[in-house]
């Protein structure tokens, strides 16, 4: 068996789920995707976020082995995914759920499960994945019946009828209620938990905090930050916002650190020290008696950092843009 | 470690072929019977229209050739059996579910392409000779209109009309820009067409509307048809297949350059 069917290189290293190095994606002169990097380890579930048009549906479609490069380096499981000679053995290995519904009205749950579970020479139970999805009482219901959450769901039952060692998901739970996308959040909880990798495409940053380990922020086609949620940006090394609400009587000004009121009755300190502000702090409260109401830390949340990468960028595109012009 | 662990290269066989293809059929089959108005509309058009022709005008005498209209009507609504399902209703059916993303997540599956579209051209197969069939027997049975003279004809007529209307069909779907046009470009064509062509009344070889109805597969279908099930001396089914299969090929030529498994949206 080749070392690289055992997901290691020659030298026993590993092989990542999904390796890119360098992707470019040119339609004539319009660029979709430029100069793109990034790593998926097996068994990690990462987020790919970005705006419209910044280029995650089609990084995702040439690592599907969709559609083919301009340029750079692309491993999908260890094979290139443009190469024809393993491209039927890669789809066995790999499922998908589309950013827009695909499912055909007539049949019903069970029968497009059905269907599509033998295209795969090891896919899961039909009704296995039809209470993962939860669809069990809706399993003999036609397709066009389901509502368009439903739909979702069974959608996303078709990507991993095939039991996938790379579950791709382009903007899963758009679409679906609250409850829904809590639901399919909790599926790929578990199918990250059974071992499958995931790689996620999405607007919501939420999504991202409550699935991926890493995340990679893709704008104007090409990949401006990568790291973990929590990190990604510097958002662990920025200042942080404590904030408490102070009983009557006991003004701000008696704090041992700078503090500011806020608008809705708070105190907010603003530090890059919060270990030993929040020691201060509590040593005042316990000193004085002053209990602190609602006492938390905030870092800056990842919309802000991704807010901040994305707009950062786009301001200078537009400056590029215009000091370009004048120099013609 | 199992076996699908091992990226294949070449022929892959980790769901056997043959059987892969006899089961999109039945689910390609499934999917056009779940949709009984569809179906029978589709089978069903053909069979109304032969009733009505035979039971009015079935004894009247062909204005050019040695034959009833009943042993006109039934091989030319039999090559109709042949267009509507192989071209019409599926240049619409495949405009369709590629605007609904169905052919790109086919494209993803393991399912190979060839077998995608050989059930394809089995299932409209199936079709068009359940229409023939049901044609041959309400003519037999109904109107004693006599079957095919020429069995060897007819068979060579049902394969290359049933591969060159499917070509053409599949073509067709790919110049269509959206789910909304299917519907009015490939009917109105198709049905201006078919009127012309003799499915409704003969047209005389050599007057204007045959010359140009001529230059289109639809009229030389027809008449290799009727020629296939009347053995009329002096004709040939040849130069009339010829035509089709190169409006077949011109199918195949444009669907090889046009092909998009993903929604157009135009």
């Amino acid at each position: 068996m080749p070392a690289r069917a055992r997901g290691r290189d020659e030298c026993g290293v590993d092989v990542p789920a999904v390796s890119v190095e360098h992707l470019s994606k040119s339609y004539g002169t319009s660029v979709a995707v430029r100069d793109v990097s990034f790593e998926v380890q097996k068994g990690e579930v990462f987020a790919l976020l970005g705006p419209n048009g910044a280029g995650k549906t089609t990084t995702v479609e040439i690592l599907e082995g969709f559609r083919e490069r301009s340029g750079g380096r692309v491993q999908t499981l260890g094979v290139d995914p443009a190469d024809h000679s393993t491209q039927r053995w890669l789809r066995t290995r790999i499922g998908v759920v589309l950013q827009e519904l695909a499912v055909e009205p007539f049949y019903s749950v069970r029968q497009v499960l059905s269907r599509n579970a033998g295209y795969y020479p090891n896919p899961r139970p039909v009704d296995e994945v039809i209470e993962l999805i939860g669809l069990g009482e809706k399993a003999d219901d036609r397709v066009k019946r389901l509502s368009g959450g439903q739909q979702r769901r069974l959608d996303v039952g078709l990507g991993i009828i095939g039991n996938p060692d790379l579950l791709f998901l382009d903007e899963p739970t758009t679409g679906l209620d609250p409850s829904g996308r809590r639901e399919t959040w909790e599926l790929i909880r578990l199918l990250a938990a059974s071992g499958t990798t995931v790689l996620l495409t999405t607007h919501y940053m939420d999504e991202v905090e409550a699935l991926a380990d890493r995340v990679a922020v893709l704008f104007g086609q090409e990949v401006v930050a990568s790291g973990t949620p929590s990190s990604i940006g510097g958002r662990d090394l920025g200042a942080v916002t404590i904030r408490f609400r102070l009983p009557e009587g006991v003004s701000p000004a008696s704090l041992p650190m700078r503090a500011e009121p806020s608008d809705d009755g708070h105190v907010e300190i603003h530090t890059e020290d919060e270990v030993r502000v929040l020691h201060e702090l509590t040593g005042w409260a316990l000193e004085g008696g002053h209990p602190l109401q609602g006492l938390s830390v905030l870092r800056v949340s990842l919309e802000d950092i991704y807010l901040g990468l994305t707009q950062e960028r786009a301001v200078r595109r537009i400056e590029g843009s215009e000091q370009g012009g004048s120099v013609r | 470690m199992t076996s699908a662990d091992t990226p294949v290269k070449g022929s892959f066989r980790g769901v056997s072929d043959i059987p892969l293809v006899a089961r999109q059929v039945r689910f390609e089959q499934l999917s056009f019977w779940l949709n009984p108005i569809g179906a029978l509309i589709t089978i069903g058009f053909s069979v109304v229209f032969i009733v009505i022709f035979l039971s009015t005008s079935r004894h009247s005498t062909v204005n050019y050739l040695p034959i009833n209209l009943g042993q006109y009507y039934v091989p030319a609504f039999a090559a109709y059996g042949i267009m509507a399902a192989c071209f019409n209703v599926l240049a619409i059916t495949m405009v369709n579910r590629r605007e609904m993303g169905l052919l790109k997540r086919l494209r993803l599956s393991p399912l190979p392409t060839w077998m995608l579209l050989a059930a394809i051209f089995v299932n409209w197969m199936i079709i068009a000779l359940i229409q023939i069939v049901l044609l041959l027997a309400v003519g037999r049975f109904g109107y004693a209109v006599h079957g095919p003279q020429d069995v060897g004809a007819f068979l060579l007529v049902l394969f290359v009309g049933l591969l060159s209307f499917t070509a053409m069909g599949v073509g067709i779907s790919t110049v269509v820009p959206n789910a909304d046009a299917a519907g009015p470009v490939v009917s109105l064509v198709f049905f201006i067409l078919v009127a012309l062509s003799g499915l409704y009344f003969p047209v005389r070889p050599g007057s204007g509307l045959a010359t140009f109805t001529g230059v289109f597969p639809i009229r030389h279908l027809i008449l290799a048809m009727v020629d296939s099930f009347n053995g009329i001396p002096g004709t040939s089914v040849w130069n009339d297949l010829l035509v089709v299969a190169i409006w077949g090929a011109v199918g195949v030529f444009v669907s090889l350059r046009r092909w998009d498994w993903s929604p157009k949206r135009g």
